[in-house]
């Protein structure tokens, strides 16, 4: 047992000092991770403290609606600073509701977030487990084993033992998965989030059978039962997004060449004949922004397909097309016909060291421009943020034109 | 991983998680709803104690069976015990008639009982003063800071330990309307 600690007249036990502890490791690991990953970090941390705010308030206000006549004769109680007087349930509503409304109004994709918010899910799990081992609650059934510990006047499972080596093996899992906090370690978002549930998921509902007091409906242990329906919904969600067929989804591809805007005319020609096309922007001529060695001016050109075709078979495809315009890999100086995948079906992901979304994409305006030419409402797939919002913020000053093939082109 | 494996795999593991859930509350019994041994947490009965009222009589726990009983341990150095006893004094007599009990644990050997005595005189308490001079029923309690409360039902089980200021009017008033089964 852990002693207690005392800050003016609030006594914090462990446990809760354990919490907060773990709230803060939490949300400091989710911003590390969300700028690995590139999605809106700030806005993240933002929703979780002001969701935790909005629960700790709606957990007062439930408690006072449910005992009203109380505070009806004495509404000051409302306001003071005890942990006492809360209705967790009410609390978790009011904050998810809260953490929810604040990710749609900054239009945060939902799996990508998820994903982002794993570390978070397993960091707090272990946390609530040590803080239940520090002040005794949920302890485990009277045993003989040579392990158990004494607690409450018998000797017991050591619950939270158990479940916290199991958790060890499902962090390691999730350490290597990730490249420790790099990548989400998959091509499709989600698929993290919903691994490290199930792990969970499994995980309690190995563990509660060795809790004393469980908490019966219909015969079965509550926790483990929320466990079995969280288990089948993950595993659902990653059936189908490890094996379902792709959709027709968009994909914008940035093409350039500093050799001739032609070359661009051409590609697109060819891209039309591969893939159906949802929207081209103009041709725009650009001054090499890398600058690595200098080379003459760009002209750079975004459009957006729709395939079916996995993300590696299309890169395949994309550097064949590069190949007939006459591109020699390695070759800076001379670039007939260069091809990027700047987003893929709205995923983030790495695949052999390549992201997607390209960060270039919130880099250099030979990128953002012509996206936000053809579609202003376009918005980043990890972050949620508009192109114009990127645009306001884009380190990039080099000059776009739009190419005209009258004065800019070489023919007549 | 192949399509077909995944299936089997999941299927496997879906079916592993509802056996055992289901199988639980056979393999893994609760022990039985109250539990004979005696400790200082919720569900558990309180560790019983006879300890002398300041005025020279004494009182067990046990006397008060078919009772909710507040047990509250102070000391007069503890400024927030002072500032949460007029609140229970308040709680105190408003349910005392129906049968609400508060003692008043002075942990007399961190304290001084005529500092105690003082203090609790001064205030007109009337719920009463309970003196554990030795710390035993303290120990027993496991209390590790004050104040420290403990609130029973009337079948001498423990429902709420609140541990430091928590223990408000509002919220003492809140706990004692549902164990008396209050709803105004």
């Amino acid at each position: 047992m852990f002693p207690i600690i005392e800050i003016g007249p609030l006594a914090i036990q462990a446990a809760g000092f354990i919490l907060l502890i773990s709230f803060w490791l939490s949300t400091w690991l989710t911003g590390k991770f969300s700028s690995a990953l590139g999605t809106n970090g700030d806005v993240i941390e933002n929703s979780l403290l002001l969701g935790l705010l909005a629960g700790i308030l709606g957990a007062r206000v439930g408690f006072m609606l449910q005992n009203f006549e109380v505070f009806y004769s004495n509404p000051i109680s409302l306001f003071s600073l005890t942990p006492s007087m809360l209705n967790p349930a009410f609390g978790v509503l009011v904050g998810v509701l809260v953490a929810f409304i604040l990710s749609q109004k900054n239009h945060l994709p939902l799996w990508a977030t998820l994903d982002t918010l794993s570390p978070l899910l397993l960091v707090f799990f272990i946390g609530f487990q040590i803080a239940n081992l520090a002040n005794g609650e949920v302890y485990g059934l009277p045993t003989q084993a040579p392990w158990s510990i004494n607690l409450w006047g018998a000797s017991r499972h050591p619950v939270q033992i158990y479940t916290l080596l199991l958790v060890f093996i499902l962090l390691i899992w999730f350490i290597v998965k990730t490249k420790t906090l790099k990548s989400t370690g998959f091509m499709r978002n989600g698929l993290l989030f919903c691994f490290t549930l199930s792990g969970l998921s499994l995980i309690t509902i190995f563990a509660r059978s060795f809790v004393d007091k469980k908490i019966l409906v219909a015969g079965v242990d509550l926790l483990q039962l929320v466990g079995v329906i969280t288990l089948i919904s993950c595993l659902f969600i990653i059936y189908k997004k490890l094996f379902q067929p792709l959709h027709e989804a968009p994909v914008h591809i940035s093409m350039g060449s500093n050799q001739s805007a032609d070359h661009l005319i051409n590609a697109l020609a060819v891209l039309k004949s591969e893939f159906s096309i949802i929207r081209t922007s103009r041709i725009y001529v650009t001054q090499d922004v890398k600058k690595d060695p200098p080379s003459s001016e760009f002209f750079n050109q975004v459009v957006e397909i729709s395939t079916t075709l996995p993300y590696s078979q299309l890169r395949k495809k994309l550097k064949s097309i590069e190949q007939q315009f006459g591109r020699v890999p390695g070759n800076k100086i001379v670039v007939p016909l260069d091809l990027d995948i700047i987003t893929y079906h709205q995923e983030v992901f790495e695949y052999h060291g390549s992201h997607i979304p390209d960060p270039n994409l919130i880099k250099y305006r030979y990128i953002a421009e012509p996206i936000a030419e053809m579609d202003p409402g376009f918005r980043h797939p990890a972050n949620g943020k508009s192109i114009g919002a990127i645009l306001q913020k884009i380190p990039d000053h080099s000059m776009l034109n739009i190419w005209n093939k009258v004065k800019n082109g070489t023919k007549e | 991983m192949k399509r077909s494996r995944f299936i089997i795999l999941s299927i496997a593991i879906t079916l592993v998680s509802i056996a055992w859930m289901s199988f639980t509350p056979l393999i893994f019994p609760s022990a039985e709803d109250t539990p004979k041994i005696s400790a200082p947490h919720p569900g558990f009965p309180a560790p019983s104690f006879n300890l002398e009222v300041f005025n020279g009589d004494s009182l067990s726990l046990s006397d008060l069976k078919g009772q909710p009983v507040l047990i509250f341990f102070w000391a007069s150095w503890c400024s927030v015990c002072k500032r949460t006893m007029p609140g229970l004094q308040s709680v105190y007599e408003e349910f005392h008639e129906r049968g609400f009990e508060i003692l008043a644990i002075n942990s007399t050997f961190q304290d001084t009982l005529p500092s105690a005595v003082s203090y609790y005189e001064s205030q007109n308490y009337t719920f009463p003063l309970l003196i554990d001079l030795d710390g035993i029923v303290t120990q027993d309690y496991q209390v590790r800071a004050l104040p420290t409360s403990v609130l029973l039902n009337s079948d001498g089980i423990v429902v709420n330990v609140v541990i430091g200021a928590g223990l408000s009017e509002a919220y003492l008033s809140t706990q004692i309307r549902e164990l008396l089964s209050i709803n105004e």
